[in-house]
């Protein structure tokens, strides 16, 4: 049948070729839209999901790692001596203002780490080293922020919270969700970069690494009932809540759902309408089959099939589309998640989304009495 | 000769609102194996209701009608493929042809339908559209193919599904003189050499020598019946 399905499909081109172009459409507009809904997503933790640690300790009712309030610092001495972390560490992140060349200012990100481990800090280096900010007012600018504070290089001085640092690296992969550019400096010149709000003895969360064979849920429970007025969570735990705070509060899942579930109504109307007018102008030849005993099944899996060669045709094609695409993204520093299970979910949705615009068909063909054969 | 149907006192009223319109009435008929049958008369005759019932597309509502021996009016609707799918096979005159499929291919695909195996379908239906003349011409799509040469195609689909039994509605109503008369002698040789039984419903005068026998309807009832086996 499928062979068959394909020949009724390659007959009348013009039509195929618009039911291609609906399913592309439609297809890619999905691609698209959950690519950048994950990659925003990816975004707003990867910092989390970046540093080393098994354990977050976040001030109360903390909703997401861009804004949380300051803790005592000693706290981390607390999570030190817990029974189970085999290290701690501590990281500031906060909010600052930026001077441009030109005289005006940006917001930026803070995030004030320990430059002797590294750990929070930038991962990966386009030019310098990530301990370079030790001792002293230094700070790395990610590659990404240079479209919002202009062509950044090492041993330039910027100004930051009204404070000369000199830029001593460029590090990559570290977008900001919020758009805001990300500054690493030393975990001590962030708490000086912003006296007011952090301060000397306080921090924004503590890290903690498990020590060997000790289970995650005991540790946490032992650093709930030591620490008071702070959050306990895993990382993975942590990084879900953020995305999920992005994803909700702002409403930006809602719109990124909507787009998606426009874009499936779009292809299935437009498949639809395209194998229900071919099933239409096929009616006495269906009615001729079942009259020579075809089943409903028989031709239903001949519709069918013409909504799956669609499906697979426009899902391959926006598969190309998208993945030449994420380069452009990219260049407009969006990111772009394209992966192996965001496939396989597109191509699964491609398929309910033909199939199901087939079923209109299918209820046509169900009512077809073979007696139409014998009306002229 | 066995019969292929019999019908007894076969009749069959529609119901239009609160009027009743008899369009069969009381139809006694026996059509036996290798018969070409033609069925005329004027339209309204109930020439069309009466083939829709011998080939288990209507229900009758009232008499007797048996397929091969099995009692037609006693079965539910979803029996009536069954019977259809082992015994009938049709021809129309707007020769019903997937436009997408070449006459192969529209041969064919009643052969895959019936679970026919690849290598024996594929000498089956190149052996019938040989038989039909168009062994030059089985690769064409039905646009590239005469209205005459269409119906050949559907004459070597109706017999590729081994039917004993073909119904045929004005098969030679979108034909011209010649070409109709061709297609009803190879319609009547393979039917003979095949021993199936063919009922034709049809206007057409012209091709009344080509029946064995012909069944003359009017008002519901067969008024008359001639031929060289009546």
């Amino acid at each position: 049948m499928f062979s068959v399905a394909l020949r009724i499909i390659s007959y009348d081109k013009v039509r195929s070729f618009i039911t291609l172009l609906g399913v592309i459409f439609a297809v890619s507009l999905i691609f698209a839209q959950m690519g950048i809904y994950l990659g925003l997503m990816e975004t707003s933790s990867i910092i989390i999901d970046s540093t080393p640690g098994d354990i977050w300790i976040t001030s109360k009712n903390c909703k997401n790692f861009d804004f949380s309030q300051p803790l005592p610092e000693y706290l981390y001495y607390h999570v030190l001596s817990t029974e189970g972390v085999q290290w701690a560490e501590k990281l500031i992140v906060t909010w600052g203002i930026i001077k441009q060349k030109e005289g005006g200012t940006e917001q930026v990100e803070v995030v004030g780490y320990n430059p002797d481990n590294g750990i929070g800090g930038p991962w990966a280096m386009k030019v310098g080293d990530m301990r370079e900010v030790k001792n002293g007012n230094f700070a790395i600018v990610d590659e990404s922020a240079m479209r919002r504070l202009g062509d950044i290089q090492v041993g330039e001085y910027r100004e930051v919270l009204w404070k000369r640092l000199r830029i001593v690296g460029i590090s990559e992969e570290v977008k900001s969700f919020t758009t805001a550019p990300i500054i690493f400096t030393s975990y001590k010149l962030a708490q000086k970069l912003d006296p007011n709000w952090i301060g000397p003895d306080k921090t924004t969360f503590v890290i903690a690494k498990l020590a060997p064979g000790y289970p995650v849920e005991a540790v946490m429970s032992n650093l709930r009932e030591k620490l008071k007025g702070v959050d306990v969570y895993t990382k993975k735990a942590f990084s879900m809540k953020t995305r999920l705070y992005w994803t909700i509060e702002t409403g930006v899942g809602f719109s990124f759902l909507l787009t998606i579930l426009i874009s499936f109504l779009i292809g299935m109307l437009i498949v639809g309408q395209t194998i229900y007018n071919s099933t239409v102008e096929h009616i006495k030849e269906f009615g001729t089959l079942k009259a020579m005993g075809a089943t409903n099944f028989d031709i239903y899996k001949l519709i069918f099939s013409q909504a799956m060669i669609n499906a697979l045709l426009g899902y391959l094609v926006s598969l190309v589309i998208t993945i030449l695409s994420v380069k452009l993204y990219e260049a407009t520093d969006m990111v772009m998640v394209i992966s192996v299970w965001v496939n396989f979910l597109v191509l699964g949705l491609t398929l309910i989304m033909c199939i199901s615009s087939a079923l209109v068909s299918i209820l046509k063909i169900k009512k077809i009495d073979p007696a139409i054969l014998f009306r002229g | 000769m066995n019969a292929a149907i019999a019908a007894k006192e076969l009749t069959k009223v529609y119901a239009e609102g609160k009027v009743e319109v008899t369009a069969v009435s009381s139809v006694d008929l026996q059509l036996n194996e290798g018969e070409v049958i033609g069925l005329l008369g004027p339209s309204g005759s109930g020439k069309t209701t009466l083939l829709s019932m011998m080939g288990c597309i209507l229900k009758p509502t009232g008499g007797s009608l048996k397929i091969y021996g099995s009692e037609i009016t006693e079965m539910d609707e979803g029996t009536l493929p069954a019977i259809r799918k082992k015994y009938i096979s049709f021809i129309f005159q707007g020769f019903n042809l997937f436009p997408a499929l070449t006459a192969y291919e529209n041969v064919m695909l009643i052969l895959k339908l019936k679970g026919i195996e690849r290598s024996i379908a594929d000498r089956k239906t190149q052996g019938l559209l040989s038989e039909v003349g168009l062994s030059q011409r089985m690769h064409f799509l039905p646009r590239d193919l005469s209205g005459g040469q269409k119906q050949r195609v559907a004459i070597a689909r109706a017999l590729a599904a081994d039917s004993p039994i073909i119904l045929a509605d004005e098969p030679t109503g979108n034909l011209d003189f010649t070409n109709g008369r061709k297609v009803m002698e190879i319609l009547k040789a393979l039917a003979g050499e095949q021993k199936r039984c063919v009922i034709v419903s049809t206007h057409d005068n012209r091709i009344e020598d080509i029946f064995d026998r012909i069944l003359i309807m009017e008002d519901g009832k067969i008024i008359k019946e001639k031929g060289r086996l009546s």
